[in-house]
């Protein structure tokens, strides 16, 4: 065997096991549910199989999912901007201390010992009309009458801030953690103030993190149900909503599985463009 | 005749092959990891297969106080008598279960605790029930007979479940805002009532929905003529709701930490509640939500087993430990079983054992819509 | 060194952060040493009851057990395929890049709820039932996005010429691989452990459907329970949990630390 053939054959080794898993686990399951999606549900609750397009045409004409669909994205897109404001200098601040770095990380995923639920819920009992923010503003005389917080957009904001910010710090802080810290001596010594050495070194060579970052934030933010549910007003519905309800409350699975289809080619595109324009290759081009 | 090769002489003869030098080694290798891979994915079989003795019974139901007096007074005396062990799992809601019984294997599940007549017959409907053998569930006599009745007119008088417990979705109201009287006067108008906007809250369950939208337009429950009135009071419930709320958690917790003033309610969640000190009434209006749950046999499960666990739990001894763990009446007629002092007091008991008072979901008319409604609730939910 | 300002800035708004993060957990522990049920503010009074309760709920704290060992197998099967392929992804020059990472990203593109079904789907058609294993591979799906991401964007950062100059040396791949490749891409990889392990500890839906009879997460624990009322002996576990994940390395870092001043001195 050549070296060359050796050579491009490694990857994949390397890739297999991967590939495999997701595969099998995941890409030929998923066959089950594009077969799915041409089923019928009947008014009995049993699937009439076939091959019918009523749910695609029901899914891809109706404005009520498009409208939804649209939302969630920009509700995810609310989120992943909040959680990069919020996050980087966070992850900055914790890559170029001093002090105990992995501590600084693991006080980080902190809320993730506390489940999802419980987390979320616990929002409640600092936002609510008896819960500790109203009451403390009570109590200093700031308000005379507990102020309604909760049950809106921006509570689901909030609950998914708080959700997926430890994900965009990890991933920058990794980033991060990996620049030569010398590069901006260099910068610096070479005449460029603090914040140009910052901008023009150090922000470049982290924006693979900062991307993984946003992609995690966004992806995650565009697929949750739990936090409108828990955190939403009556009409606070995200796309994963009715995905959810399609196939758990109205054991619809036929119009479900397209549902799932449309929000999944939705977001394989966004990943494919991100890949395109942000991804590791041109990001690697950049460096080379 | 040919002999059925099991995995052990498939490897023998593999091993004959390769010593023969029939094989080279990595196809002997190859061949050997097909036949790892055959025995891994049929073992698991092999425990359905020998069904005959059976060695144990999948229940599943709520988890918490439920479970863990169903365990102590039906789960583990029955193991000691029959030796058959009783794997328990839990469920977080009842649209959730069915969608893991569909895809699952049949047998896989046995009894499970289910909610509603209506829940019944969608289980009937996709081919799931089984016919009981009443002779080997004894403690059956001891059961209201107004509840087995609503179960045997949709399996043709077979019984493919036993009723368990009861209760009633009424209106739960905070007694420091609203008055025992205006309550009494308004009904269950007060949940649309302009009055408490930001105060009122909801389950977001399409049928409570629809059944409580029919009484505040004046309808039957069981029968609403004019839809559109009642999609117009979901609308206006909608928007003067602060939240739609999913479990007897989130229940609890908005009319404790007085978030809202207002909202329907399961009649043992509010017991709960007042049992803590809080000054919360619940009220059946006319024609109140009443529903019953059972206890389901599957298809595909071993019924003898099934049967005999079920008179376990039926006993009025774990009847009663269960009714007093969640707060809802069990299905017991109080006429023929001494039910204790704490039950009477459980909102929703009927001392007389006919039922007379409650109103329960009629199966035809709710299955018959369901398809259309539950979609129709789902976009009405969401501002349209 | 470090414009002072600037500095301080970050730092503050790092601080912030972190309260922000802390909130919902402060608010955890308060409520799990609250005499009530519910959490009104101001609390009532102050009490160990929920701690006692969780010591005597065996399913919860057989649910805590599976937890804990379902989360770790999984950061370790999901962290090492996610290593390699990652290895793959960026040191090697692969045709149709882009369309592999995507690939490997899918499986939180898809909602969970239909990733859960079409598992199941999929099992039936070939009649195997499930298992703890079965459970265990359905979370190294999921998990394995955020390994594979988080140690692409380290990998990318660590040049290849500090590898190139090990190899020229006379180090071989492996080698190469183990003391320099390995040490250098660490923090990537027990970050994306710590990610597979927490995603694996808090998932619900993919859990719900997957589990074989008689085992119970946590978070599927309390999902059941949310029916009749969440009990504050889940604001205890939750404490407990942070007490031994905080708690203790502090307070060996202290100790360590007296340890070494008295040496010092």
């Amino acid at each position: 065997m050549s070296v060359e053939a050796r050579e491009a054959r490694q990857p994949w080794i390397l890739l297999s096991p991967a590939l495999t898993a997701v595969g099998l686990l995941l890409f030929v399951p998923l066959l089950f549910i594009v077969v799915y999606s041409f089923w019928l549900r009947t008014a009995s609750g049993a699937d009439q199989v076939g091959f019918y397009l009523d749910n695609w045409n029901e899914a891809l004409t109706d404005a009520f999912y498009r409208d939804i669909l649209l939302n969630t994205l920009k509700i995810a897109v609310i989120t992943t901007i909040v959680c990069a404001l919020m996050g980087y200098p966070s992850a900055y601040f914790i890559a170029r201390s001093k002090g105990n770095k992995p501590l600084l990380l693991l006080l980080l995923m902190l809320p993730f010992w506390i489940s999802y639920i419980i987390r979320t819920m616990s929002w409640i009992n600092i936002l609510g009309v008896s819960g500790a923010l109203n009451t403390l503003l009570l109590w200093l005389g700031i308000i005379d009458e507990p102020i309604q917080m909760l049950y809106n957009e921006t509570t689901v904001i909030l609950g998914l801030v708080h959700y997926l910010l430890p994900f965009m710090v990890l991933n920058v802080f990794v980033s991060l953690d990996g620049i030569d810290t010398t590069l901006e001596d260099a910068a610096n010594s070479l005449g460029a103030t603090r914040w140009q050495a910052f901008t023009q070194v150090t922000l470049p060579l982290s924006l693979p993190g900062l991307a993984a970052g946003s992609l995690l934030c966004f992806v995650l933010g565009a697929g949750t149900y739990i936090t409108p549910l828990v955190l939403g007003g009556p009409t606070d519905a995200m796309f994963a909503n009715l995905v959810f309800e399609a196939i758990i409350t109205q054991l619809n699975w036929p119009l479900g599985s397209a549902l799932s289809l449309m929000l999944l080619v939705v977001l394989g595109l966004l990943v494919m463009i991100y890949n395109r324009y942000l991804g590791m290759a041109q990001l690697m081009k950049g460096l080379g | 005749m040919t002999r059925k090769l099991d995995n052990t002489t498939r490897y023998e003869r593999l091993r004959e092959r390769y010593m023969n030098g029939d094989l080279d080694r990595r196809n002997f290798l190859g061949l050997l990891g097909a036949a790892g891979l055959a025995y891994g994915v049929q073992t698991p079989f092999a425990r359905y297969a020998n069904a005959q003795g059976v060695k144990q019974v999948r229940f599943d139901g709520w988890g918490g106080v439920v479970s863990e007096a169903l365990r102590e007074n039906a789960f583990d005396p029955f193991t000691k008598e029959t030796g058959i062990e009783v794997v328990d799992g839990t469920f977080g809601g009842g649209d959730e279960y069915i969608s893991r019984v569909k895809a699952a294997q049949p047998g896989e599940y046995n009894v499970a605790h289910l909610s509603g007549v209506f829940d019944y017959a969608r289980y009937n409907d996709l081919g799931l029930t089984t016919e009981l053998n009443e002779d080997n569930i004894p403690n059956l006599q001891y059961v209201i007979p107004k509840l087995t009745e609503a179960f045997r007119k949709i399996t043709n008088g077979t019984l493919s479940c036993v009723p368990y417990d009861y209760g009633t979705t009424g209106i739960a109201y905070n007694r420091k805002h609203i008055s025992d009287e205006e309550m009494k006067e308004k009904g269950a108008k007060i949940l649309i009532d302009e009055k408490y906007k930001g105060k009122i809250a909801g389950w977001s369950d399409w049928r409570t929905r629809i059944w409580f939208a029919s009484l505040q337009t004046g309808q039957d429950p069981n029968n609403a003529e004019d839809m559109d009135a009642v999609w117009d009071a979901i609308r206006k419930h909608r928007d003067l709701a602060l939240k739609y709320w999913t479990s007897g958690a989130e229940l609890m917790s908005l009319l404790a930490e007085e978030e809202i003033y207002v909202t329907e309610g399961w009649s043992g969640r509010i017991y709960a509640l007042q049992e803590q000190g809080h000054d919360i009434g619940y009220m059946d209006p006319p024609n109140g939500y009443g529903w019953q749950e059972c206890m389901f046999v599957l298809k595909g499960s071993p019924m003898e087993a099934c049967e005999e666990l079920l008179n376990f739990m039926l006993a009025p001894e774990t009847s009663i430990a269960v009714a007093e763990g969640q707060n809802y009446p069990p299905a017991l007629d109080p006429q023929k079983v001494d039910l204790g002092d704490k039950i009477p007091t459980l909102p929703a008991f009927d001392p007389s054992g006919t039922l007379d008072g409650l109103t329960f979901a009629d199966p035809k008319y709710w299955n018959g819509h369901e398809q259309e409604w539950s979609k129709e609730f789902g976009r009405v939910q969401k501002g349209y | 060194m470090m414009a002072p300002l600037g500095w301080q800035l970050i730092r503050g708004w790092a601080i912030l952060v972190y309260l922000f993060m802390f909130l919902p957990v402060a608010v955890v522990v308060l409520l799990s040493f609250n005499a009530s049920q519910f959490g009104s503010f101001p609390m009532t009074g102050f009490s160990f009851r929920w701690f006692v309760e969780l010591w005597n709920n065996d399913a919860i704290l057989r649910a805590f057990q599976t937890s804990m060992i379902l989360g770790a197998l999984t950061a370790v099967i999901s962290t090492t395929l996610g290593v390699l392929a990652s290895l793959a992804l960026v040191r090697y020059r692969v045709p149709g890049a882009n369309a592999v990472t995507t690939m490997l990203i899918a499986p939180i593109l898809v909602p969970e709820v239909v990733l859960a079904v079409a598992l199941l789907l999929f099992l039936n058609f070939l009649g195997i039932n499930k298992s703890f294993t079965l459970l265990l591979f359905g979370h190294v799906i999921f998990t394995l996005p955020f390994v594979i991401l988080v140690v692409q964007a380290r990998l990318v950062s660590i040049r290849r010429d500090v590898e190139e100059a090990a190899m020229s040396l006379g180090a071989s791949p492996m080698q190469t691989f183990f003391q320099i490749t390995l040490p250098l891409m660490m923090p990537a990889v027990l970050a994306g452990g710590l990610f597979a392990f927490t995603i694996s500890f808090d998932d619900i839906t993919g859990t719900l459907f997957w589990k074989p009879g008689g085992v119970e997460t946590v978070p599927t624990q309390i999902f059941a329970m949310l029916r009749n009322s969440i009990s504050p002996e889940i604001n205890a576990l939750g404490t407990v949990m942070i007490f031994l994940t905080v708690g203790l390395p502090l307070l060996g870092a202290a100790i360590a630390r007296k340890i070494s001043n008295k040496g010092g001195t």
